[in-house]
């Protein structure tokens, strides 16, 4: 009887952050899909899609995958040089771990704020630096190579620390005999990297590039500062109006569908290689 | 054993990397705190700002406070609020889904967690856009509260998985005995499970409020009017130009959530926040 009565307290528990998830969070992302095939009127109609494609074409869409893919790469090599350090014990680990944390902690508007600065092409500490060395100042806003390179530079300063967390996590899961066999061995730093850390790890990079890849999407307050591209976000936003928001929808709809691409191409991923290794085999 | 962290060049690498990165992570906020401090003759005001400015002033923060006094209150206000609104949301509903989730079956409570984490996978603009139009007919636009509802879906599931990472350590046998001492379920839920799972509710609520104090989709598209902090700085670093008082708020946001990240250090760890997708 008390078993009985305890499942279903626990049901009722959960209900409230389960009911909470699906009012605020799926309900809107289906009404958005529904009314980027609704007119003003509430007929069905293809124009808010043709509408954007005729304003924007198809740019926002391949800056956001050169943005999202750059901004990976960048971020995992960071991670997984910050993480290898951080697996090995050294004096002033727990102070190094401390540091490389700050960024977490610092607002991504604000990142984008200094490294807005850092970048201007009038006044920016990058150009400052390059005079120096009697290098001309660069218009790093002015071309679409200069300005990704301050946007993913930004982004990657900001988010670096959590997708190395996550590698760390994943890394010290590694049994170090796994290393010590490969030395005796022969097997050479980059070898011991792509044959043991790399396939021990696939879960964790798959769960990280998840986290990650999905922000990266998303990536919104820093694009409205360091780049002058469109992105999906910025489209969207731009389009947003509170009177209509049709076409917004329109590109909201574009925006969630390339996220639920991504994701399932992870997922597939993580289900074929992550694991398989994860078991250990 | 093999070792190679006892060879000196090995040694020698890692302090390389060490300070190679150090330098990374602290060029930028070098570079903030010289723009808020520094003279803006030495900083904003000159083609090529000095790397290493002599002049410092703090008329740079009189000014933005002097000209923004008023704006700037309000907008700390409102970034407080919501975040005391977001992490109290959080630790009440995400304390009590962790519990409940931690007595269902592995299956049915994977696939709960599952539905959590794909919320998070939309994104929020597609989120906001028809959210706003629901909150200009229920008079949630412009207010703390509405943002705060909708900040709450990005903190959720994470809070959920952070308290069922607490709960684990609970020994069972805790709770068994306050239940044949005559305890039911939710009073063995607050009396006894509550008071163990302390550290992990802290600091669900402190990540919950420094998520919130930093967050930009929603403030922007939900309450432009009477912005949140962030919005401030973005309106002031671009609609109005005004650079030095971009920084000065710069500042004054990250300072607090320096501190805080770096009291919360020891449970931003991978294995907690990838707790529950990990499986």
């Amino acid at each position: 009887m008390t078993k009985w009565r305890d499942s279903w307290t626990a049901y009722i528990l959960i209900l409230p952050a389960a009911l909470y998830v699906l009012i605020l969070a799926f309900i809107p992302a289906i009404e958005a899909v529904y009314y980027s095939f609704t007119n003003i009127k509430g007929g069905y109609t293809l124009f808010n899609y043709s509408f954007v494609l005729s304003v924007f074409g198809t740019r926002p869409i391949v800056n956001t995958f050169i943005v999202t893919v750059t901004a990976l790469i960048l971020q995992f090599v960071f991670a997984f040089a910050l993480a290898s350090l951080l697996a090995k014990p050294f004096k002033g680990r727990g102070a190094f771990s401390a540091i490389i944390l700050i960024p977490f902690g610092v607002a991504t508007i604000v990142t984008a704020v200094i490294f807005h600065n850092i970048f201007s092409t009038y006044g920016g500490y990058a150009n400052s630096f390059l005079n120096i060395f009697g290098v001309k100042p660069l218009d790093w806003t002015g071309s679409f190579d200069t300005s990704l390179f301050a946007l993913i530079l930004a982004d990657s300063w900001k988010n670096t620390p959590i997708v190395t967390l996550i590698l760390l996590a994943g890394m010290t899961t590694i049994s170090p005999d796994l290393y010590s066999q490969a030395m005796v061995d022969g097997a050479n730093v980059i070898q011991r990297f792509f044959r043991i850390t790399l396939p021990n790890m696939a879960g964790f990079i798959a769960i990280a590039l998840m986290i990650r890849g999905i922000s990266e999407f998303n990536i919104f307050a820093m694009a409205l500062l360091l780049f002058p591209y469109q992105l999906l976000t910025t489209m969207t936003y731009s389009l947003y109006d509170t009177v209509n928001a049709h076409p917004a929808y329109a590109g909201a709809t574009i925006l969630l569908g390339f996220v639920l691409i991504f994701a399932t191409l992870i997922m597939f991923y993580r289900t074929r290689y992550g694991v398989g290794h994860s078991n250990g085999k | 054993m093999v070792s190679e962290y006892k060879n000196p060049r090995a040694k020698v690498a890692i302090y390389v990397g060490v300070v190679f990165f150090t330098f990374l992570v602290l060029l930028p906020l070098y570079v903030l705190f010289i723009i808020a401090f520094g003279s803006p003759s030495q900083t904003v005001a000159a083609y090529y700002p000095a790397l290493f400015p002599t002049k410092f002033t703090l008329a740079n923060f009189y000014n933005a406070f002097a000209g923004y006094g008023k704006i700037l209150e309000a907008a700390f206000f409102k970034s407080l609020e919501t975040a005391f609104i977001v992490a109290a949301i959080a630790i009440l509903l995400g304390f009590h889904a962790a519990f409940g989730l931690s007595k269902l079956s592995f299956k049915l409570g994977s696939i709960i967690i599952a539905l959590l984490f794909f919320s998070t996978m939309i994104p929020s603009i597609t989120i906001a856009i028809p959210i706003s139009a629901t909150f200009l007919k229920l008079g949630l636009y412009d207010s703390s509260l509405g943002l705060a509802f909708a900040q709450e879906l990005i903190v959720l599931p994470l809070t959920v998985f952070l308290i069922m990472g607490s709960l684990e350590s609970v020994p069972k046998q805790l709770e068994n005995q306050a239940r044949v001492d005559g305890a039911s379920f939710m009073q063995a839920l607050y009396t006894v499970i509550f008071p163990l799972a302390v550290p992990g509710v802290v600091s669900a609520f402190l990540l919950s409020w420094l998520m919130s104090w930093d967050e930009f989709t929603f403030a922007v598209i939900l309450s432009p009017v009477h912005p949140t902090l962030p919005v401030l700085i973005y309106l002031d670093s671009t609609a109005r130009g005004n650079i030095l008082t971009a920084a000065s708020f710069s500042l004054l946001v990250t300072i607090p959530v320096i501190v805080l990240t770096i009291i919360l250090s020891k449970f931003i760890k991978g294995n907690y926040l990838t707790a529950g997708i990990t499986g």
